[in-house]
């Protein structure tokens, strides 16, 4: 079991170290001398501002040794300073961090109470109205844009009917994004959660208790579902992962203010350490989220603690 | 991007009725596309081709935007363009990414375990992530967006055709191949390509979907096609603040979305279930 | 359940909820005021930045030595006296007694030199340094500030009124970190970039500005700035009560004027003109021909009818209305007419045809209103044969990008657009005197005449600025195009009373009250 841990922590370190040097490469990707494309951008621009910049950055060494210095500072917790206000990076993206969580734990949560019980349903009446109906909703679910969704939930509970506000960060104003990103995902979440049920239920042992004649609520609760349910942790991992990439766009829709909207603002203002920044946060939390959560698979799962 | 879901195995091999039906409309969809030229009422580019923000009439189907456009017309015309990135996002997503797997099956050990452990961290992050990323550093733009769309892709797209080359490296006749002395690219080119190009193609039509959701996002942020172009995330995102007095500049456009990626959902869901390796790996 | 029903019933669940959740709130003071805004304030230091929306929110938290009333006559301020030498090269002002600062520290006639010292010190690296003026020495004697020139420059005192010039304490820049310490109707407490700013009412607080009626102490206790980017979501704060006071969607302001919940108020006093400008360095545009035929094609009615949803007029000269010596039919005879045949007829004789189109770019920023103006802008151009590409930048950003772009002397020929606003033509120096406002200096001739301006007064400046005016437009170095242009509108609730918004649409909260 130990083992398995110290094996995902250092694999999820590895993927972190392989993001920031990836984030540091990006800039490279830029057409032209990125510090010129950064101070472009900067009323502060002055030669001195430059010459430090580049210096900071090791602009005379050759771009692996650039990349190196960049995922040296970034390991020290120093994402360098934001080109617009010249603030640090590090210190705007943590400052909005608990916004992005709180909002993604919301719209995991209502993806989970919408998206489980009609995975549960679609299994269990595999093959039927109720299955059919539920993969229905499932497919429209997934084709819906988010983005086109948070708008009509903003024109019908906002503007229309006056029931709920936008763009704060109170617990009022996150139940419409929250909805919105739940909806999105809980197709997804039914999904996978009828595969998995279905999956366990064919199993022998199921197959087994069925035949000794118990009862089929008893099967389902006792027999099927812990099982199921420990599969479904693993997709909670993935879903969440989805949704925080999802998040980007409905935290900008509602004007939420978590990293996705620093992030599309610093896109827009081009400010290339702020989006570094974001690139290398937003990708360890997902790395993170699916570390814990393959950690708590280990956790649960008999077949996979005896490794 | 959908993940995959398990089914047990496929009932009849019959094609399913949601296939026939996302085929149907999809046929649909790609037609009015390419023939938007010459059904669209009105240049979709056209300011005052009617009133301001008239609400849907027979004169005007869709009804008009802000600038007095026809919005039937912008809503076919941006489906070219829509479509248009789709296809060129997984066309070269998929070559680049089906590449890498072949690699990654047939070039031996090393470049297995390297290649498999980079596609795998990229394949955990949402793809729409890695689109951002890229156009915040490619600059926004249509011929950006359509690039760095179809990067967002090459991590699924190596997954998939790794998975589906090693399932076949595993064949008898394979061996037999090798051990006859063809050489690994003669035997992919022939042998492996045939075999598995048919499930590549239904796996292409499943990363279409996410394309298409890509690129209106991309571009509802502003970062992806720029106004007055009509792409369809693009038309939102003009139109969004008129949500109260003229709904219809939200409603056609993301109902487009929605039939279009519904469209190749039915279809690759249905097929998906038929060819994915992870679930024909599975004991 | 008939549908009526099934909301009532909706409607009474989720009240329950609020009243079970929402037990931890405290219930909204009434003197507490929330504001939503589209854009962010770049720099709370207005030395650093010349945005309106920043200087919005310096206006608040810092004073000005004069101020000037509705009809543009001057006023006191921090000064409760000023004189001008008999050659005009020398300004005095008497600083008042007892004026503090938010810190405590006092603001005299030594903190009055410090402040000036630094706007026109070259480190600063001030945006708006030209607009001080040539000024040469600062010196105290007593209670009064002198401020030496090297030549008249005759708009100083009015341009001492404006929120460019907002006297910021000493102690604001003792240190490396600005901090944000004035002697204005706000105290600076806390700001959260792109998020929220925070400021609390000056207890201490005198005030002199003739366009605001309360006294002493605003009547609202804190004042807090969200920055909300999506007009919807701005538009649902409004209205769900979540904003007291928005910058409203251009789209939804005709709706709201007539709905009695809220009140719209546009500015009088803007002193905003929108303009399109040239790289008339870079080939074919350097042609004043060529230039005059883009001019000619703009149909600047439908920016303001369409794009901004006729809430703006459009303006004639390159300076706003209602500033001095602005005369809308004098520039309406110098400047191009909206003619898109003769213009087409100009870049046909020039070579541009349908298939073989001059291409530019458009160079623009992000704003309610523009952006729909430059798609008419384009299709305008495209009528012409110039093919245009639009490339927008956020604000700040796209006038950083034009310092370098209006330098290039090759390469891709561009149209740009831009918003200035003042309270005197004065601007007319500060952005065509080489080097100027992000480089968009003209020539020496220009330099000359926008010099000569300021060392009159009277009608003989008023020929000068008329003369400038008549340089720049038949010459075609500028297309003015609406005024205002830029949040120059808000929108509260009903309950909101006495908001105001000054000169260069700065907001007055001073009488603000907010009914239950």
């Amino acid at each position: 079991m130990l083992f398995l841990i110290s094996k995902r922590v250092l694999a999820a370190f590895a993927t972190v170290i392989a993001v920031i040097i990836l984030s540091g490469i990006l800039i490279h990707v830029v057409p032209g001398d990125p510090v010129t494309a950064m101070m472009a951008q900067s009323v502060s621009a002055t030669p001195e501002a430059m010459a430090d910049m580049r210096a900071r950055l090791g602009l005379d060494l050759p771009v692996w040794q650039q990349v190196g210095l960049y995922a040296w500072h970034v390991l020290q917790g120093d994402f360098g300073r934001s080109i617009r206000g010249n603030e640090s990076v590090a210190w705007l993206l943590l400052q909005r961090l608990p916004n992005t969580f709180s909002l993604a734990v919301c719209g995991l949560t209502v993806a989970l109470a919408i998206g489980i019980p009609l995975g549960f349903l679609a299994a269990i009446k595999r093959g039927r109205l109720a299955d059919t109906a539920v993969m229905v909703i499932a497919v429209l679910g997934v084709s819906i844009p988010a983005f086109w969704l948070g708008l009509i939930m903003i024109q019908v509970f906002s503007l229309k009917l006056g029931w709920l506000p936008v763009a704060g960060s109170s617990w009022r104003n996150i139940i419409l994004p929250a909805l919105t990103l739940g909806l999105t995902y809980c197709a997804l979440v039914a999904r996978m959660t009828r595969s998995a049920l279905i999956e366990v239920l064919a199993e022998d042992y199921i197959r087994t208790a069925r035949a000794r004649g118990l009862r089929e609520r008893q099967v389902l609760l006792v027999h099927a579902l812990r099982p199921a349910l420990i599969s479904i942790v693993t997709v909670v991992g993935l879903v969440f992962a989805y949704l925080l990439g999802g998040q980007v766009i409905i935290e900008n829709v509602f004007s939420w203010n978590g990293i996705g909207r620093l992030a599309v603002q610093a896109m827009l203002e081009r400010d290339y350490p702020m989006i570094q920044g974001f690139i290398v946060v937003f990708a360890t939390s997902v790395v993170i989220v699916s570390m814990l959560i393959d950690i708590l698979y280990g956790f649960l799962d008999p077949r996979m603690r005896q490794r | 991007m959908t993940v995959a879901t398990a089914t047990i195995k496929p009932r009849r091999r019959r094609m399913p009725v949601t296939v026939i039906l996302g085929l149907g409309l999809a046929v649909v969809i790609a037609a009015a596309s390419l023939l938007a030229p010459y059904l669209t009422p009105f240049d979709p580019m056209r300011m005052a081709a009617g009133p301001r923000l008239a609400a849907p009439s027979i004169a005007h189907p869709f009804g008009t935007d802000e600038f007095g456009r026809d919005l039937l017309s912008r809503v076919l015309t941006g489906g070219r363009l829509s479509l248009g990135i789709g296809i060129a996002a997984v066309v070269s997503g998929l070559v680049v990414g089906g590449l890498l797997g072949l690699l990654a099956a047939f070039a031996g050990r090393a470049v297995e375990a390297v290649l498999l452990r980079v596609v795998d961290v990229l394949y955990s992050f949402p793809d729409t992530l890695i689109a951002l990323a890229l156009v915040a550093f490619l600059g926004p733009g249509i011929e950006n967006a359509t690039l760095a769309i179809a990067i967002s892709l090459v991590p699924f797209y190596a997954r998939v055709t790794y998975g589906l080359a090693a399932a076949e490296r595993a064949k008898p006749y394979i061996e037999a191949a090798r051990l006859a002395g063809i050489n690994s690219g003669r035997l992919v080119r022939v042998h492996v390509m045939p075999n598995i190009g048919q499930s590549l193609i239904v796996m292409g039509t499943l990363g279409f979907s996410s394309a298409i959701l890509s690129a209106a996002g991309l571009s509802f942020l502003g970062l992806g096609v720029q106004p007055p172009s009509p792409e369809w995330g693009a038309i939102l995102a003009s139109g969004r603040n008129y949500i109260t007095k003229a709904p219809w500049i939200l409603i056609f456009p993301g109902l487009a979305i929605c039939l279009t990626v519904l469209s190749f959902n039915l279809i690759g869901d249905s097929l998906r279930d038929l060819v994915d390796p992870r679930r024909k790996g599975r004991p | 359940m008939s549908q009526n029903h099934r909301r009532r019933h909706t409607q009474r669940l989720l009240a329950a909820v609020a009243f079970t959740t929402g037990l931890g709130l405290s219930i909204a003071a009434a003197a507490d005021l929330t504001v939503a805004r589209a854009v962010d304030a770049d720099s709370l230091d207005p030395d650093k930045t010349s945005t309106t929306q920043s200087l919005q929110m310096t206006n608040l938290i810092f004073d000005t030595l004069l101020t000037m009333s509705k009809d543009g006559s001057l006023h006191p301020g921090l000064a409760s006296e000023w004189s001008v030498s008999d050659d005009g090269k020398a300004y005095s002002f008497t600083i008042r007694d007892g004026v503090k600062c938010h810190d405590g520290s006092t603001f005299d006639a030594a903190a009055a030199k410090a402040r000036v010292d630094r706007a026109i010190d070259p480190a600063t690296v001030n945006p708006d340094r030209s607009l001080w003026g040539p000024i040469t020495g600062t010196s105290v004697d007593g209670k009064v500030l002198t401020v030496s020139m090297s030549e008249p420059y005759s708009p100083f005192p009015s341009f001492l009124t404006g929120i460019q010039a907002g006297f910021v304490c000493p102690s604001s820049f003792a240190t490396a970190d600005f901090k944000p310490i004035g002697t204005g109707p706000f105290k600076f407490v806390s700001w959260t970039r792109n998020d929220s700013l925070q400021l609390e009412a000056n207890a201490d607080y005198k005030n002199f500005n003739p366009l605001i009626e309360n006294p002493g102490k605003p009547h609202v206790d804190t004042l807090t700035f969200k920055v909300i980017p999506e007009a919807v979501a701005r538009m649902a704060a409004l209205r769900s009560g979540e904003a007291d006071l928005v910058e409203p969607s251009l789209e939804e302001t005709a709706d709201l004027k007539s709905n009695s919940d809220f009140k719209v108020y546009a500015a009088e006093l803007s002193g905003q003109q929108v303009l399109a400008a040239f790289s008339w360095k870079i080939k074919p545009l350097d042609n004043p021909e060529i230039r005059k035929a883009i001019g000619m094609a703009m149909n600047r009615d439908a920016y303001a009818s369409i794009a901004f949803e006729g809430l703006v007029n459009t303006a004639n000269c390159p300076v706003a209305p209602n500033l001095f010596a602005t005369d809308q039919e004098l520039c309406a005879g110098w400047g191009v007419k909206y003619d898109p045949d003769g213009a087409k007829a100009i870049m046909e004789a020039a070579g541009y045809t349908a298939d073989k189109p001059l291409k530019i770019k458009l160079l623009a920023h992000k704003l309610a209103g523009w952006d729909q103006m430059h798609q008419i802008m384009q299709q305008d151009l495209a009528a012409i044969n110039v093919q245009t590409e639009i490339e927008t930048r956020e604000v700040a950003a796209h006038f950083d990008h034009m310092s370098g772009e209006n330098g290039r002397t090759d390469g891709e020929p561009f149209v740009w657009t831009m918003g200035m606003s003042g309270v005197d033509p004065d601007y007319l120096n500060f952005l065509w005197k080489r080097p100027g406002f992000v480089n968009m200096g003209l020539n020496e001739q220009v330099d000359a005449m926008v010099d000569e301006q300021r060392r009159l007064s009277g009608e003989a400046r008023a020929a000068k600025i008329h003369e400038i005016e008549k340089y720049l437009l038949e010459n075609a170095y500028t297309v003015p195009l609406v005024s205002p242009g830029w949040g120059w509108l808000m929108a509260s609730t009903a309950k909101v009373d006495g908001f105001k918004l000054g000169f260069m649409v700065s907001l007055l909260f001073n009488d603000v009250t907010v009914a239950e």
